[in-house]
């Protein structure tokens, strides 16, 4: 028990869970805090220009390592500046502390300067707040707010701290570990699950974020291969099964493939693991999957038959799940005709798209090549739009973890910060952002950070001059009214190669299909510096197959007006 | 809309029945009437509530998201107290 002030209390209790870097600025209630994590010789703290690309970072940290990412703002608006991203990761389920600063305990309530109830602004969108307002009990609430964040379903949390509660003089007490407790999986569900799997023709697994989560992708693997059922990923599961394995059938939902798609809906039974039967999966939810029946396996017992009823309700982390699973399956389902369906549509709607008429670089084209060139050991970043729909369509995942997005939330301005984050949790890997010409416009002053920061990571910016996600529905849904949504980056309104050298970073151009692997290859030989690449490309492209909002999976459409899955009898 | 009272225990801590609020109003649940007692305990309190839910939408759901609240202790949906629909 050593005699210290509530801040070194604080940056102990961080150091003692195991936080090895905060992203964070200072201001005048968290002044304190900053004073000993000078000293910490654990701790890194990584400057940011604004407080959401600290909370994105912590993030795109915690989802590149699996640990706990830490981010620290001051009070008021400092605090407030926190909302987007908490918000963000309590949608995706992401582990993230948030660490605030509050006005001294003796003016809470008096609309001090600087004063938000920040702990109140954040009760729907995070697992749980803490004010401290004894600073002997610091150790223990970063102990258990870094516990809660973990264990179970993960998400944000947020520790409160006001300024004299920093300043006090106390005393550091170790806290003792916090354990999760771990529910395992029913055995007679997991029974009835296996003999659904075994007795099933046309099953399917239907593989969500949790998967990654609990780190359960080799057990999947295992699984799937011992079955021969097919697997489809969503966004929030991008690699959590190879896409090169012959079972995948790639991304179901709004811009999924016509195999993922089809797969579900055909299908009599869905294998639903770590998933929440999202509307822009499930399409409308009537019309989704009819004759299946559904074995859906969460953690989190409330997301279980909160969409669509579950056949076999399953609560438990998803790798104790998958391993009861392959203890239990005795039996390989006879697939044969059901492949034969999937290969067909395989076959006749492979992912494509076409060339724009104006001669103009091809987005997906760039994306397909970045992948392809940067390879699946590198960590991809998305902001929200058409890049980001491309960016979980053209590049080839392989490992979990390595595509990072804003699934839940859909926040434009996410890729740059979590690149940066991913990037400081796993230096050596190269970690791309693949942004959007607006999404960049929102977050782009973490470059830097990265830049002084030695975070050398690259931008590909899908420079489309547009909006072009709500552009796209303004063709398809308000008859070609364009209201709002060009954004004049074609006239170099922000010059973005000028603006990258201006933010201390390489900046590259790039308009012509072959110069595009010259200037990816340029990109990746800069290692000192972050690397902004502008990638001209037309304004027309759109993301296809596309199921529209409010109509049911299988009106999917590949391009505008054709419904293969409704118009043909398949 | 359909009625339904539910007994929870409480930590008696700061924000504990905020967040129970908060979560009502996020679910779309109308709450009907709402009474906090303390506890010989006095750690905890005990919460008594009757809400409405929309056609459609089972308390078990809401029983089980009020579960995931840290200060939520404990939560059960007692049987029907005699009461069905509201308004129809
Ligand atoms: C913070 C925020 N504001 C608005 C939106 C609505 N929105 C979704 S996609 C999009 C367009 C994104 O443009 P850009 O970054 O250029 O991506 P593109 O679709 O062109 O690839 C907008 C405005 C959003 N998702 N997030
Ligand atoms: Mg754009």
């Amino acid at each position: 028990m050593d005699t210290v002030t509530g801040a070194s209390s604080l940056v102990r209790a961080l150091e003692d869970a195991g936080c090895e870097v905060i992203f964070g600025i200072p201001g005048g209630a968290i002044l304190p805090a900053y004073d000993p994590l000078l000293d910490s010789m654990k701790i890194r703290h990584v400057l940011v220009r604004h407080e959401q690309g600290a909370g994105h970072a912590a993030s795109g940290y915690a989802q590149a390592t699996g640990r706990v990412g830490v981010c620290v703002a001051t009070s008021g608006p400092g605090a407030t500046n926190l909302v987007t991203p908490l918000a963000d990761a309590y949608m995706d389920s992401v582990p993230i502390v948030a660490i605030t600063g509050q006005v001294s305990r003796s003016v809470i309530g008096t609309d001090a300067f600087q004063e938000a109830d920040i702990r109140s602004i954040s009760l729907p969108i995070t697992k749980h707040a803490f004010q401290v307002t004894d600073p002997a009990d610091i150790p223990a609430v970063i102990a258990e707010a870094f516990a809660l964040a973990a264990g179970g379903r993960p998400g944000p949390v947020l520790v409160d701290i006001p300024k004299d509660v920093l300043a006090a003089t106390t005393t550091y007490t170790p806290a003792p570990p916090v354990r999760n407790p771990r529910v395992t999986p029913a055995a007679n569900e997991i029974r009835r699950a296996a003999n659904l799997i075994a007795s099933s023709r046309r099953p399917v697994f239907y593989i969500g974020g949790g998967v990654v989560r609990a780190g359960a992708a080799a057990e999947l693997r295992t699984l799937a291969e011992r079955t021969g059922i097919p697997v489809v990923t969503t966004l929030m599961a991008r690699g959590a099964f190879p896409d090169s394995h012959r079972q995948h059938l790639g991304m179901p939902g709004m811009h999924g493939t016509v195999p993922a798609v089809a797969a579900l809906q055909q299908a009599d039974l869905l294998i639903a693991l770590g998933t929440r039967f999202d509307d822009r999966v499930t399409g409308v939810l009537e019309l989704f999957a009819p004759n299946a029946a559904v074995i859906h396996a969460d953690i989190d017992p409330a997301e279980i038959s909160k969409n669509r009823k579950a056949d076999v309700p399953i609560v438990g982390d998803c790798k104790d799940v998958l391993v009861s699973l392959n203890a239990a399956v005795r039996r390989a389902p006879v697939l044969t005709s059901w492949w034969a369906y999937l290969d067909g549509l395989r076959d006749r709607f492979p992912l494509g798209y076409d060339w724009p008429a104006d001669g103009k670089l091809a987005p997906q084209y760039v994306i397909e090549r970045i992948g392809t060139l940067v390879g699946p050991e590198a960590i991809y970043t998305a902001g929200v739009g058409q890049h980001q729909m491309w960016a979980a369509q053209y590049v080839g995942y392989e490992r979990p973890g390595s595509f990072i997005n804003s699934g839940g939330l859909g926040t434009m301005g996410f890729a740059v910060p979590a690149a940066m984050g991913a990037q400081c949790g796993v230096p050596d890997r190269a970690v791309w952002a693949i942004d959007g010409d607006g999404c960049f416009q929102m977050t782009n002053q973490e470059l830097v950070t990265c830049a002084l920061e030695n975070i050398p990571i690259k931008v590909a910016i899908i420079n489309n001059g547009n909006l072009g996600m709500v552009r796209q529905w303004q063709n398809l849904f308000y008859r070609g009214r364009y209201s709002n949504t060009g954004l004049s980056t074609h006239q170099r309104v922000p010059d973005f190669v000028a603006l990258a050298e201006a933010l201390g970073c390489v900046g590259l151009r790039c308009a012509e299909k072959s110069e595009v692997d010259d200037v990816i290859m340029r990109a990746m030989e800069v290692r000192d510096r972050p690397v902004v690449v502008d990638f001209v490309v037309g304004e027309d492209a759109q993301v296809w197959p596309m199921v529209a909002a409010g109509t049911g999976n299988d009106e999917i459409m590949t391009v505008r007006g054709i419904k293969p899955l409704f118009d043909e009898d398949l | 809309m359909t009625r339904h009272a539910l007994s929870m225990v409480l930590s008696n801590v700061p924000g504990a029945l905020a967040r129970v609020v908060v979560l009502f109003s996020t679910r779309g649940v109308d709450v009907e009437s709402l009474s906090l007692d303390p506890t010989e305990r006095g750690d905890v309190s005990r919460m008594d509530v009757v809400v409405g839910l929309p056609a459609g939408r089972s308390p078990d759901q809401l029983v089980k998201q009020l579960s995931r609240l840290v200060d939520v202790k404990s939560v059960v949906a007692v049987a029907d107290p005699a009461r069905d629909q509201i308004g129809a």
